[in-house]
């Protein structure tokens, strides 16, 4: 469903914080095209390296996965903008507008907490890695690898504060409705 | 205090909070209650980086999004058109394999019924198949496929299965050899009601020419499937290797030799794949924090304890998990039915003498007949919004194909040689 079809909404969320997101939209994607390039690029290579010269990079499948950490966090916020998540969706479905605007309100409200217990507790997690000195792969510190997680956390605490207020429109749930011309 | 917790969270979920924070809050509640430190749920999180096979999720995902934006379907079409149309019933037959084929593709996410259902439909009707059968059929094909290599669901299931390690052993090669007669059973059992009810249409006969035309179209994508099977059952490339290099093979396909899909069209695919598996990597990751915490307060070992008061044998408590499964199957998608329930249920079951293997045919199984369950499986919606036609014109549509694969669900179930032969 495109934004279009939407009748627009009663509190329309302020130009400035529009075009915020327009610029992390940007931002975003081009996150998740050169995290996966990494992936698929150091992988390859890990495969190719193995069969043709018998070794690879000893920290490549390790970066790989940190790769995906960072990837599985920016994808769960991009879902967040685009209002994407999986969810039981069943008052978006047969609820009424005045149920619907509740629900999106008091979820958004729950997810920021949540999101922001989540980065304010997985700070000590890394200040122990921290003052440890672990280290994830190679000289690359395991702080550094997880601090993904706050920041991601964080933000998206603060994306579902602003949904609370501006609630964004919703869409189906389905994951393939994008394919649609 | 923690039952008013666990209320509000139940609330929530039925409100439409996004399944990982109600997954994340159930975490930390427990944990809460048990006086563990709450930034255990972090380092269960961080956790996902520490399983190998998991990597092969995003490239698999990312590969399905690219052949499905490319002409892969209308391909995949033309081969099996010349290969099964000349049966009776064949356009149906058709249908049926390559939905299937193309689920296993792109992992059931409604992309099937997207991408193949407008080919299908079209040609389904023309050929003077009713309208609900033909409506039936590609709803519910949507799905068919969860069970075949390299379907995501199927993988996470051995990720989550093989991480609790309960009941015998098992690879994920075995897994993926399991899936494959159930669903075979599935295809030759709705192949079957097809021919019963239109098996006097009109047929075509078979046509060495076109088969070969066809082939010719597909054949930088016919190689594919041998790349992967190929290699990962000879041994040859670890599974998460065998993810990269599909990737890697299709985009050489798609961009350089069939040159469908051009530079600008990749930073989008990639969004669209990669918010799919960060929502489902980060339902996993805030259930692996759920998971270590029902296992520390032992939560499956109370509920078989319960449970082995209440049924005695093996059938009843099949016959429930089924009632269970499909009720769950048409509220949850598949990702968060497998990652929040096969750690409750799967010790239960081993408990109950049931191979983990034949455990994760039936889960899938079910969850795969409950996508078009009515009154709320998700490809109903798909469907509905798809091809402009009312709910319950769907609901109607798919009851008979309902009938049919409950019944193969009853032989899986039931017979676990179709998951377990070669074992």
């Amino acid at each position: 469903m495109s934004a279009e079809d939407e009748p627009a909404a009663e509190h329309e969320a302020p130009l400035i914080w529009v075009r915020i997101q327009r610029v992390v939209q940007a931002v975003e994607t081009a996150l998740l095209v050169f995290l996966l390039g990494v992936m698929v690029a150091i992988a390859v290579y890990q495969v190719l390296a193995r069969n043709l010269f018998g070794g690879g990079l000893v920290w490549g499948t390790a970066l790989v996965q940190v790769a995906m950490l960072w990837m599985t966090m920016v994808g769960a916020s991009v879902a967040v903008g685009g209002n994407r998540h999986i969810k039981i969706d069943i008052v978006n479905r047969f609820g009424g507008a005045k149920l619907q605007a509740f629900a999106s309100r008091a979820t958004a409200l729950f997810a920021a907490a949540l999101c922001g217990a989540l980065g304010w507790y997985s700070i000590d997690f890394i200040r122990w890695d921290y003052i440890d000195g672990v280290l994830a792969f190679a000289n690359v510190p395991a702080w550094l690898c997880e601090s993904v997680i706050p920041v991601v956390a964080f933000w998206m605490a603060l994306r579902f504060v602003l949904q609370a207020i501006w609630p964004p429109p919703a869409t189906d749930g389905e994951r393939g409705e994008e394919f649609q011309a | 205090m923690i039952w008013a917790g666990i209320a509000l969270l139940i609330l929530m979920a039925l409100l439409g909070a996004p399944l990982f924070v109600v997954v994340l809050a159930a975490a930390m509640l427990g944990f809460l209650a048990e006086g563990v430190d709450l930034s255990v749920v972090a380092i269960d999180l961080y956790a996902i980086t520490q399983k190998p096979l998991l990597v092969s999720l995003p490239f698999f995902a990312f590969a399905g999004y690219l052949m499905a934006e490319a002409n892969t379907s209308e391909r995949l079409m033309a081969v099996a058109k010349a290969l099964f149309g000349w049966m009776p019933a064949g356009l149906a037959v058709v249908g049926l394999v390559v939905c299937a084929l193309f689920t296993a593709l792109t992992g059931a996410s409604g992309v099937t019924i997207v991408a193949l259902g407008g080919l299908l439909l079209p040609m389904l009707a023309s050929s003077g198949y009713g309208r609900n059968f033909s409506l039936g059929l590609v709803t519910s094909s949507g799905s068919l496929g969860l069970l075949v290599v390299p379907s995501v669901p199927l993988i996470l299931y051995g990720i989550v299965a093989q991480q609790m390690n309960v009941g015998a052993p098992f690879t994920i090669q075995q897994l993926f050899i399991a899936g494959l007669g159930p669903t075979l059973l599935m295809v030759v059992l709705l192949s079957a009601y097809a021919i019963w009810r239109h098996g006097d249409l009109p047929r075509t006969p078979f046509d060495a020419a076109a088969l070969w035309s066809a082939l010719k179209a597909a054949r930088w994508e016919l190689p594919l499937p041998l790349v992967v099977l190929g290699g990962i059952y000879s041994g040859y490339f670890a599974i998460s290797e065998a993810a990269v290099l599909t990737v890697a093979y299709v985009l050489i396909a798609e961009m350089l030799l069939y040159r469908e899909i051009g530079l600008r069209a990749l930073p989008g695919i990639v969004r669209q794949s990669m918010t799919m598996v960060g929502s489902i990597l980060m339902i996993l990751g805030t259930a692996l924090a759920f998971t270590s915490y029902l296992v520390d307060v032992e939560v499956p070992q109370r509920l078989f304890a319960f449970l082995q008061e209440h049924i005695s044998d093996k059938l009843t408590f099949l016959i429930l998990l089924n009632l269970l499964l499909l009720a769950l199957g048409a509220v949850l998608d598949v990702f968060s039915a497998l990652v929040i329930m096969v750690p409750l249920l799967l010790p239960v079951a081993v408990g109950f003498g049931i191979h983990p293997i034949h455990f994760g045919i039936i889960f899938l199984a079910n969850l795969e007949i409950g996508y078009f369950t009515p009154p709320i499986g998700i490809n109903l919606f798909i469907s509905s919004y798809r091809f402009n036609r009312p709910m319950l014109d769907l609901y109607v549509s798919c009851l008979p194909f309902m009938a049919v694969t409950l019944l193969a669900l009853l032989l899986i179930t039931y017979v676990p040689w179709f998951s377990l032969w070669f074992l």
